[in-house]
């Protein structure tokens, strides 16, 4: 239905939704514009992450401890997974990439759901974010109003580190012309390995920060996956101001589609997709020359 | 040598006749009938040849990863606690099934598992190559209605028995219904009529209610039949209808809009996680428990998954539940087999597999054989019989047991009893008078042969 | 058949008659190790499916998402039609289903195509995941929704004497098993034909494919079109199969198994599909029921699939036919060491000898075009990016026979000068002639056709295939326009396509390396390739854009013999940074300098003058004191 406060919501909604897509997004795009791997293991990465934190949680009961386990140890799957498996496929037809990185993510979802079936688990909000806050003209939970401000300051975090450090300079350069990078004596084996840990490490973030709004279980990480791809899209692949512009963009689709006729906001992201393919192939704030 | 192994042969030739004379001697009723059968009735779906060995063999698709694999899980749970009664004669099936001894008709039952991760597909594709390769006697595995119905179709094209597992959808016994197939559970119907009863009871007439609707027919369905009944006995209005694609997980977008509608009560009929997930995020958004909730269709696991403060003092409509076990005690004998095998009480998606078992080695042992049209007439008897749910029958017309539907409410956590005392049983209300009229959804049962 | 050779004229039919024996053999022999009836006839429909996909992706580098899409509407099709409908003929049916599938492929193609990589196989997604939900919820009453369309019947056919009828199992293998024949055949043809030739192209390099004279985007739309069709085909089968057309044909689920699947099987062998079927569907009941895993059969799966992407890397087809080249290739590379091995050394006299044989011209099959005045001309022709000229207003023309050279200081523009002429890249501004014909832009693949052609600076050629096999490509175009879908023909069969590739193989001096791939070439063998790749065009002005670069000294004056050689009789341009080699080759030089002509004359006119000694700052006495 239309109206004011329904809509005032839903935009709301979208901005909530969107700040965890472009997060999740700001990783996978950083590994696909730099090493050019589209990482199909990225939403299991963001499942992952929640299971991580989901422990944590089990034997700390804190919620801060959660957090930095569910990021650290998904910093340590991509590392480990770019060193013992990615570094073999750079030479190898983008195709096997893809294929290798989707057999992971089955490898990793099965593995969740054999040590913790497939029942979902349920990571409490913390204490001070539990509730819900009274908007005026709506109710809404405090900690979904949390989790939009610490995915921005993740994403600011990010964003200091790819603008502001030498680290993300070498990164970003990567993305433009990793061979240049190569060829100016940079030790490139480390960088691919690093921006795999710092994409992973994002997706695990945004995993176990999201766990309290949506309990986990091991086949959480699909649909996630399509909705970051589409995002990255929209956005333009390699960039993360795109990812994150990106993000917000789709959160709001599919909250202001759903208060139409929500059947139909899955199939208008993808129609918005594709037509930024049709009249802008770069995406909307894409870096030319990663096709 | 060769002389050694004819007479080892010959040997063997004997001991088989004699095993099978003193069988024959030992239980009349084994051989004979089949015989006779076989002179009279040409083969049929899988049948003499499924049931000439020492082992009968039942295939089972059930949801092992994927969508609805915590459900499938545990109904499998069920089956396999039924195939290892029926084969020891555990004195609960023997109830269930008097004339059982050990094993169906003798013979031993063997489950055959396969995963159908929900998807009709695969499911169709695992139970025909079941139905080539092993020869089933019968076919069982659903949680979600779409399977039930592919289910039901390919029983009745390959003339092999098909026990619906859980399936709430109108459809499975209405226009989607098979000769071949029998439902034990409740569904849409008769849901809808028992609880919209103890809704206007307790809240009154003319109340608001949201419905939230999973987007297939099962969902469609369901809310069609609950919001008939509430609207046409209690003068409720549906202020909204929110339907949601199967496998959302951020309802913030349908809570808003039901936030926004001046509704009362949220009727969810979500099934599996999406029901977790927007009973979760319905308490976030501070809609419940301001707002009652309603859940027509009970998804087991529900409240172990949610927690018991998020199912305190929802209303739900179900099968079973363990609790019952004070009434019924055959339920009691169930409860106790179950929870000793498995260390925690069954929830109603297991009650129903093993029901299901247990009614179709009733049918057969009544039979005496396995041909399937013998089988389904005497299904079709509608004879009543002892369950775990009190005394049933089956309806002729559409394959459906009329069985009573449970009215369950969720206990304040302070209140239970164990951990496991999530809901209290507030009505048993027979079945009877809650279904349809028998053509009323459109079933025209196959043939026999 | 190998993605990677073309047209194998020998033992023409050995694969097909393989194909045939097997099938007939495989009811006997696979049900010795324990295959049930259903799960073969499931491997064929897969296998179906997979060779429209194994032809789009594996021979022309498509990866397309969308199959699911296709499989699905072609399914539905027939299966509405069979069941709702009541169409009486079941063959019927699956044809129209088929044809449905390849119309609505085409469709989807026009929107798909039009980006590449990993868009394209992002817009596939999209489309797979858009077609399932318009099935599932607005023509859920035309496909049943969740429930799939049940009671399709099974196939029967009336053969005059008798009807034969194909019911489940065993009974039903024989019409699966035909249709799959028909529609290995089938596909073996197309692979083998021109198109399959150019379709390899574009997986290797669709820039140069589209550049030696080929309307790729239209052999791509053919190759999603042909896709579409077996997929149609397939998704009727499957509805026949199992007596019911289920929608989770449609989920972007059966794409990824689909993929997955042609990749265990081997990419570009078009058996790939159907050997990864098989062993997907085997590990699945395997590993469930003989194992009894439970529920981490996945898992297992998961582990085996990705230790298969990391050691085989062709699947297991190729893998087989890796161990039988190891077995029969060794014996063939111990006969021949000699005419393997690249020496340079060796084909020096044979240069020499080259130079002194009369020219060979290359014939032309597109109608000539009659002309007077200069073969080329450009007027103010201009190219900016962004604030950056990079060419200004340059008036450049050139004569038929000439042959000129262009030269300048780095930045001076000269590859965009190129890029324009070829129409890589439209201009800013002004006008280019050829011929007497405008061509500005227009596009480099009719440019090409027209008769003006480049050989580029950085190779493009198509690596993974031969020499021989490269010059075929070019000499397509050149031979039969650009965009001919003779499907069904066979290389051999193309007249002139023979002597047009012989002949380029004299003129660059590459005979004798005719079937060597092109990873295994010398530097400057791939350069000669470079330059016969555009001549196989049968160009009437040749652009060298640096031809020179990057060679050893000895391998310059090899080069500068064959490129006069070359000359005779051709119009030619030539850029390149090597002074003293361009003034020995060109007749008149023209010099760029930041974007603009700076001079232009005969070679020792250009020596001697002092804008342009100054525009090199002495790097012409440097060149000139060599």
């Amino acid at each position: 239905m239309l109206t004011w406060a329904n809509f005032i919501s839903q935009l709301f909604n979208g901005l909530a939704l969107g700040a965890l897509l472009a997060l999740i997004s700001s990783g996978l795009t950083i590994i696909y514009g730099t090493l050019g791997v589209l990482n199909l293991a990225h939403g299991a990465m963001f499942m992952l992450g929640g299971y991580a934190g989901y422990v944590a949680y089990q034997h700390s009961g804190s919620y801060i401890v959660a957090v930095i386990a569910g990021t650290l140890f998904l910093f340590i799957v991509g590392i480990v997974m770019e060193r013992v498996i990615m570094r073999y496929f750079y030479k190898r037809p983008p195709e096997d990439q893809l294929l290798v990185t989707f057999g992971l993510s089955i490898c990793f979802v099965e593995l969740v759901r054999f040590f913790f079936s497939s029942m979902s688990k349920t990571v409490p909000a913390p204490k001070i974010f539990a509730g819900i806050t009274n908007l005026g003209f709506m109710f809404y939970p405090t900690y979904r109003l949390a989790v939009v401000g610490i995915v921005a300051v993740a994403l600011i975090v990010l964003f200091v580190v790819l603008y502001r450090t030498r680290l993300g300079l070498i990164v970003r350069a990567g993305i433009e012309d990793s061979v240049m990078v190569d060829s100016l004596g940079i030790n490139v084996d480390r960088i691919f390995m690093l921006v795999f840990g710092i994409g992973a490490m994002a997706a695990g973030f945004a995993g176990i920060v999201n766990a309290p709004v949506v309990s986990i279980a091991p086949d959480m990480g699909e649909a996630i996956l399509v909705q970051t791809f589409v995002v990255v899209v929209i956005g333009g692949v390699g960039s993360f101001p795109g990812a994150v512009l990106g993000g917000l963009i789709a959160g709001e689709i599919i909250c202001i589609t759903s208060m139409v006729n929500p059947a139909y906001a899955y199939v208008m992201l993808f129609a918005a997709m594709t037509l930024v393919l049709m009249i802008r192939p770069r995406g909307l704030l894409g870096v030319k020359g990663r096709e | 040598m060769k002389d050694d192994k004819l007479k080892d042969a010959g040997r063997r030739q004997v001991l088989k006749a004699g095993t099978l004379l003193g069988a024959g001697l030992a239980a009349p009723s084994l051989l004979l009938p089949e015989t006779a059968f076989a002179a009279k009735h040409p083969p049929i779906g899988t049948w003499p040849a499924g049931s000439e060995g020492h082992t009968v063999y039942i295939g089972a698709t059930v949801p092992r990863t994927g969508a609805y694999a915590v459900q499938g899980e545990d109904e499998l749970k069920g089956m396999m606690l039924a195939v290892e009664h029926m084969n020891e004669g555990h004195p609960l099936m023997r109830k269930l099934a008097p004339r059982l001894k050990k094993g169906v008709l003798g013979k031993k039952v063997e489950l055959l598992v396969s995963d159908s991760g929900a998807k009709p597909n695969n499911a169709v594709q695992d139970q025909q190559r079941f139905i080539t390769e092993n020869k089933i006697v019968l076919m069982t595995g659903s949680t979600s209605s779409a399977v039930a119905v592919a289910l039901n179709k390919l029983a009745q094209r390959e003339k092999v028995l098909y026990a619906v597992a859980i399936s709430g959808s109108n459809d499975t016994t209405g226009k989607d219904c098979s000769r071949y197939s029998f439902r034990q559970c409740f569904y849409g119907q008769t849901a809808a009529s028992a609880i919209g009863p103890v809704l206007i009871k307790n809240f009154g007439k003319n109340r608001k209610a949201a419905f939230m609707t999973p987007d297939y027919t099962y969902g469609h369905t369901v809310t069609k039949s609950v919001n008939d009944y509430l609207s046409a006995h209690g003068g409720w209005t549906m202020v909204t209808n929110q339907v949601s694609p199967l496998g959302t997980s951020d309802f913030s977008s349908y809570l808003t809009n039901i936030a926004n509608s001046g509704a009362e009560f949220i009727i969810n009929v979500n099934w599996g996680r999406d029901a977790v997930l927007s009973i979760q995020q319905a308490k976030q958004f501070g809609l419940t428990p301001k707002m009652g909730m309603v859940i027509p269709y009970q998804i087991p696991f529900l409240a172990k998954e949610v927690g018991p403060e998020l199912v305190e003092g929802v209303y739900a409509a179900t099968d079973f539940w363990w609790t019952l076990e004070d009434k019924y005690p055959l339920a009691k004998m169930f409860v106790e087999a179950f929870d000793k095998k498995y260390g925690y009480k069954p929830e109603w998606g297991a009650n129903n597999a093993y029901m299901q078992f247990a009614i179709w080695a009733r049918m057969v042992e009544e039979a005496r054989t396995f041909y399937p049209p013998s089988v389904i007439k005497t299904y079709e008897k509608g004879e009543t019989f002892d369950s775990t749910v009190g005394k049933v029958h089956f309806r002729a017309a559409d394959h459906q047991l009329v069985r009573p539907v449970v009215i369950v409410r969720g206990k304040k956590p302070s209140d239970m009893r164990n951990k496991e005392d999530y809901w209290e049983v507030m009505e048993v209300v027979p079945g009877a008078p809650l279904m349809q009229k028998p053509d009323a959804f459109g079933c025209k049962l196959g043939d026999y042969t | 058949m190998n993605a990677d050779r073309l047209g194998n004229t020998q033992r023409r039919f050995l694969v097909e008659a393989l194909t045939a024996a097997a099938l007939i053999a495989a009811p006997f022999v696979l049900p010795l190790f324990g295959a049930a009836p259903d799960t073969v006839n499931r491997i064929l429909v897969w296998g179906m499916l997979g060779i429209g996909f194994d032809i789009l992706f594996g021979y022309t580098g498509l990866l397309s998402f969308g199959q699911s899409a296709l499989y699905g509407t072609g399914g539905m099709v027939s299966a509405y039609l069979l069941t709702r409908a009541g169409f009486p003929h079941v063959v019927l049916a699956l044809l129209i289903g088929m044809i449905a599938g390849a119309v609505v492929g085409y469709l989807v193609g026009l929107i798909a195509l039009r980006r590449t990589g990993i868009y394209f196989a992002m817009i596939t997604v999209a489309i797979a995941e858009m077609f399932f939900f318009i099935e599932f919820n607005p023509l859920s009453h035309w496909t049943g929704g969740e429930n799939g369309l049940p009671g399709v019947p099974a196939p029967s056919l009336y053969l005059g004497f008798t009807t034969l009828h194909f019911r489940a199992g065993w009974t039903l293998y024989p019409f699966l098993a035909f249709c799959y024949f028909v529609g290995i055949v089938i596909a073996l043809r197309i692979v083998r034909s021109p198109v399959g030739a150019i379709f390899r192209a574009i997986r290797e390099n669709p820039l140069r494919a589209e550049a030696v004279g080929h309307n790729i985007h239209g052999y791509k739309l053919a190759a999603f079109v042909i896709a579409a069709a077996y997929a149609g085909l397939a998704g009727g089968l499957l509805g026949v199969m199992q007596g019911f057309m289920p929608p989770d044909a449609f989920m972007f689920d059966t794409s990824g198994q689909l993929v997955m699947q042609t990749a265990i099987g081997g990419i570009g062998t078009l058996f790939g599909p159907l050997v990864g079927a098989g062993v997907w569907l085997f590990l699945q009941d395997f590993l469930q029921s003989t194992l009894n895993l439970g529920a981490a059969w996945k898992l297992v799966l998961g582990l085996a699939f990705v230790l298969l992407v990391f050691f085989l890397r062709h699947g297991l087809v190729g893998a087989a036919r890796s161990v039988y080249g190891l077995a029969t290739g060794r014996k063939a590379a111990a006969a021949a060491p000699e005419e393997q091995s690249p020496v340079d050394e060796d084909s020096a006299p044979a240069a020499e000898s080259q130079a002194t044989l009369a020219p060979v011209t290359l014939a032309r099959h597109r109608a000539s075009h009659s002309f007077s005045g200069p073969i080329l001309q450009t007027r103010g022709l201009s190219k900016n990016y962004g604030g950056i000229a990079a060419n200004v207003g340059i008036d450049f023309s050139v004569e038929p026979g000439e042959l000129r050279g262009i030269i300048g200081p780095n930045g001076a523009g000269k590859s965009t000068f190129f890029k324009m002429l070829t129409c890589e890249v439209s201009p800013s501004a002004g006008t280019i002639t050829f011929e007497g014909r405008d061509i500005t832009g227009m596009n480099v693949t009719d440019v090409c056709q027209l008769g003006l052609t480049k050989s580029y600076q950085v190779n493009q050629l198509f690596n993974r295939l031969t020499v021989r096999e490269n010059l075929i490509i070019a000499a397509l175009a050149e031979l039969r326009g650009k965009l001919k879908l003779d499907m069904m023909r066979s290389l051999s069969g193309i007249p002139g396509l023979e002597d047009q590739v012989r002949h380029t193989l004299e003129l660059v001096n590459l005979s004798r390396r005719v079937d060597t791939p092109v990873a295994e070439l010398a530097y400057g063998e791939k350069r000669r390739l470079e330059v016969g790749l555009a001549l196989a065009s049968s160009p009437s002005l040749l652009l060298l854009d640096e031809p020179l670069a990057g060679m050893s000294p000895r391998e310059r004056i090899e080069t500068v013999r064959l490129l006069k050689s070359i000359g005779r009789g051709r119009t030619m341009i030539i850029i390149d940074h090597d002074m003293a080699s361009l003034f020995e080759l060109a007749e008149r030089v023209t010099v760029l300098q930041e974007g603009q002509v700076l001079a232009e004359g005969t070679p020792d006119e250009i020596k001697s003058n002092p804008e342009v000694q100054e525009a090199y700052l002495g790097g012409v006495h440097e060149a000139m004191a060599q």
